[in-house]
């Protein structure tokens, strides 16, 4: 067993750490929240520069040829330090690009930081792809349809577009500004920019293939998810521990009250296990012995102890900690809009019953 | 044991619904809902109009001032069906600070106080908190000290809500720097308007205003101080006990509970209709469950307050476990509403109205706020078990 992040991933994690406190101030939070783009220019330039966005990609495309895993140690920093989730959108859509179609033309230029790829999944009455009513068109060059809560949506040059079909479903990229396509931005947690998107007879750019089939590619897509989410509960965990060794009610550090040192170490007990299972998943995914439930207890439990985190943690924060400039209800906004969109706990339960029972 | 109510309680009970039917429409519900704690709209002016021509406003006052002699069953029934509803609760102006008022001041200021309050001419915000004197009240360093005729406030308030609305501030300071420091609190009634008073606001994360007010050599009448002096903490106290009914009322979570219950009916996912998820089914049954538990636990409270008990115990628990409920719907509703959960209120395509959203953000507060749940549980371990507390 390794269980330590090696010294390049270390090194790595040690300057998103850096850059995030530098960078990631709870102003410019707040400023980003505002704006209703989610970041700002500059600041997405120096994050493009500092290739981030393609440190996953392929080398021959001018990526970084890194493993999931060194991209699950940067999201999960990325997600300890609040990064702006329109960065973290675009560096799942160069993924997603990535493990779909390998070889790609337009991947160098994602690689480069010049066109970001958001991911346009979800329909609106539609939770299974199954149900997903976006088609090509019978000359496979022009899309229909309407994706709901696309992040990122508005912002992106690109857009890598599901398309139901009654096996598995199909990806194509589409010009965000091309004619047929239009967003209708959408009010979320903590403002994320969101859209619906409706896409008619829009052109297609590429029909994506040659990658990870449909499945593999969104336990991918959730291993992100996961990371952020560990990255996320940890800051939660870590901020309750310094103040509740800092505040003080009844002439006391309200850490000596039994009753906030059970919920302390209930937050870090579900932490730990939590990062145990979330880790065991993305490491045996990106090796390929993933077991049969290892991906949907991690979904579960994660998703769940994330939450559970947040509460307890604004809980023990009392009024300090739910003011607006509070970094806390960042996460905890994160923590629920991930849970849904990734890691929803009914259908991985679901799963794992099956596996069990049937 | 019989759990149905009086023929009393049951027309009690009518007249309240009819008068919902009559006075709560769907403007109403949003105005409040989209106020949140900014004040009273046009429709919850009329809405409190139309309880202050019944008297209703007076609900929570002793018979002998006026109030409708009602029981605690019967105010519990009038909270729960109006918070049900969703229309504006009564202000607590009127639920707690005037009932106060009647049993601790004297002659004069009832005199002076409530026909003002009950003509909508004073509204107060309630300075208990500071910003470390939070769940340890009775550390409260905001100072009032006698000059002449005059009190002179100095120190400042935090999560000072509805402050900069008020016409005044029921604040509570300290008088006596030498007694111990729960005897050494008062309570002041300081007009928002005197010179040395000025807010700021504060805004937490469910897109509510609360404030942080600064007393800068503020003065004050002396006939301001209500009651005793030495007193105030335990006048607080009795004016969050007339608060117990509603805080540990269920009928908000069991509002937004309805809501859901009505949206799951009629979606469809995947081209099935959503109630047929069995997970679905079982986490709604649950709440359900869970929100008929919490309804009687708040009964609870109002039996006791009906013998003449302090229902210490009991309010402790209805408080906790509705508040950690609330948390519970919002977790579960979001989940069942899917990507649809994450949407705003002000999203106009928002399910529910974005209400789960909402109480998400809202929750922790109900938790950690109006005595935190740790000493909720203490009580119910120390006063309804007997456990020592030492
Ligand atoms: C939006 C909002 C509106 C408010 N409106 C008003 C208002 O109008 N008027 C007013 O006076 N106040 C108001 N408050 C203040 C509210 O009552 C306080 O937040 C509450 O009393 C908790 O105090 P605190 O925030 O200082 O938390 P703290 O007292 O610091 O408590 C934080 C946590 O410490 C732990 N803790 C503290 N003491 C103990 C103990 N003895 N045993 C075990 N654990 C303990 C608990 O986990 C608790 O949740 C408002 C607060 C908010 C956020």
């Amino acid at each position: 067993m390794q269980l330590e992040p090696t010294l390049e991933q270390a090194e790595m994690r040690r300057a998103v750490r850096e850059f995030c406190s530098r960078e990631v101030t709870i102003e410019r939070l707040l400023d980003w929240e505002r704006s209703g783009v989610g970041v700002d220019e500059a600041t997405s330039r120096k994050v493009a520069g500092l290739g981030w966005l393609g440190l996953g990609l392929p080398a021959e495309a001018g990526g970084g040829g890194a493993s999931l895993a060194d991209v699950a140690h940067l999201i999960e920093e990325c997600g300890r330090g609040l990064l702006p989730r329109p960065l973290l959108a675009r560096m799942r859509g160069a993924l997603g690009l990535a493990w779909l179609a390998p070889r790609s033309p337009t991947l160098a230029a994602v690689a480069r930081g010049e066109r970001t790829v958001a991911l346009a999944l979800d329909e609106r009455d539609a939770r299974e792809p199954a149900g997903w009513r976006t088609r090509l068109a019978a000359d496979g060059c022009h899309v229909s349809g309407d994706k709901a809560f696309v992040p990122d949506a508005e912002a992106a040059d690109l857009h890598l577009v599901a398309i139901g079909a009654p096996e598995r479903p199909r990806f194509v990229l589409v010009d965000r500004r091309a004619p047929g396509v239009s967003c209708a931005a959408l009010h979320s947690f903590g403002n994320e920019p969101q859209a619906h998107v409706s896409y008619r007879e829009a052109a297609v750019l590429e029909v994506l293939e040659g990658g990870l089939d449909f499945d593999d590619w969104r336990r991918h897509q959730v291993a992100l998810a996961l990371a952020e989410m560990i990255g996320g509960m940890d800051a939660a965990l870590a901020a309750t521990v310094g103040w509740v060794k800092e505040r003080e009610q009844f002439g006391q550090k309200i850490a000596l009250f039994q009753a906030v040192r059970h919920q302390v170490a209930d937050m870090g007990t579900r932490f730990t296990s939590a990062r145990h299972l979330a880790w065991q998943a993305i490491s045996r995914l990106a090796s390929g012995s993933l077991g049969v439930t290892d991906f949907h207890s991690a979904a579960a439990w994660t998703g769940a102890s994330f939450k559970q985190i947040c509460w307890t943690a604004h809980h023990l924060h009392g009024g300090a900690g739910f003011v607006v400039e509070h970094p806390l209800r960042f996460h905890s906004e994160r923590a629920q809009s991930l849970c849904i969109r990734w890691t929803p706990e009914a259908p991985a339960l679901a799963r794992i019953a099956a596996t069990l029972l049937d | 044991m019989d759990y149905g109510l009086s023929p009393r309680e049951r027309a009690w009970r009518d007249e309240v619904q009819a008068f919902i039917a009559e006075h709560v429409d769907e403007r109403l519900v949003d105005e409040t809902r989209l106020r949140g704690n900014e004040g009273r709209g046009a429709e919850a002016q009329r809405f409190l109009g139309a309880l202050r021509q019944r008297g209703w406003d007076r609900i929570a006052f002793p018979e002998e001032y006026g109030g409708l002699g009602k029981t605690a069953i019967e105010q519990w029934l009038f909270i729960d069906e109006i918070e049900t509803a969703g229309a504006p609760m009564l202000p607590l102006t009127l639920t707690s600070v005037a009932p106060t008022i009647l049993r601790i001041g004297d002659e004069a200021q009832r005199r002076e106080w409530l026909p003002r309050i009950q003509a909508g001419e004073v509204d107060f915000a309630l300075g208990y908190s500071e910003s470390e004197a939070g769940t340890d009240l009775a550390s409260l360093r905001t100072r009032a000290e006698l000059d002449g005729d005059q009190w002179l406030v100095n120190g400042h308030k935090m999560w000072n809500t509805m402050a900069h609305m008020a016409t005044h501030n029921w604040l509570a300071v300290r008088t006596e720097p030498d007694a111990p420091k729960h005897k050494g609190v008062s309570m002041l009634i300081v007009p928002m308007d005197a010179p040395g008073v000025s807010v700021q606001p504060i805004h937490v994360w469910p897109g509510l205003r609360t404030n942080a007010v600064f007393f800068d050599n503020v003065r004050v009448p002396r006939a301001n101080l209500i009651g005793e002096r030495g007193l105030g903490f335990y006048y607080a106290a009795m004016a969050l006990n007339f608060e117990r009914l509603s805080i540990g009322s269920a009928g908000m979570a069991r509002r937004i509970f309805d809501a859901l219950v009505r949206e799951v009916r009629v979606r469809v996912v995947d081209g099935r209709p959503l109630r047929g998820d069995p997970w679905v089914r079982d986490r709604l049954a649950r709440l359900r469950v869970e929100l008929d538990a919490a309804r009687l636990l708040g009964l609870e409270v109002a039996i006791r307050l009906d013998r003449g008990e302090v229902p210490a115990a009991a309010s402790s628990m209805a408080k906790a476990c509705v508040s950690e409920l609330a948390q519970r719907v919002a977790d579960t509703g979001c989940e069942i509403l899917g990507l649809d959960g994450q949407l705003h209120a002000e999203e106009p395509s928002a399910l529910v109205k974005g209400r789960l959203q909402w109480l998400y953000r809202l929750a922790p507060m109900l938790a950690f706020g109006g005595g935190t749940n740790e000493v909720q549980r203490d009580i119910i371990g120390f006063m309804g078990h007997g456990l020592p507390r030492k």
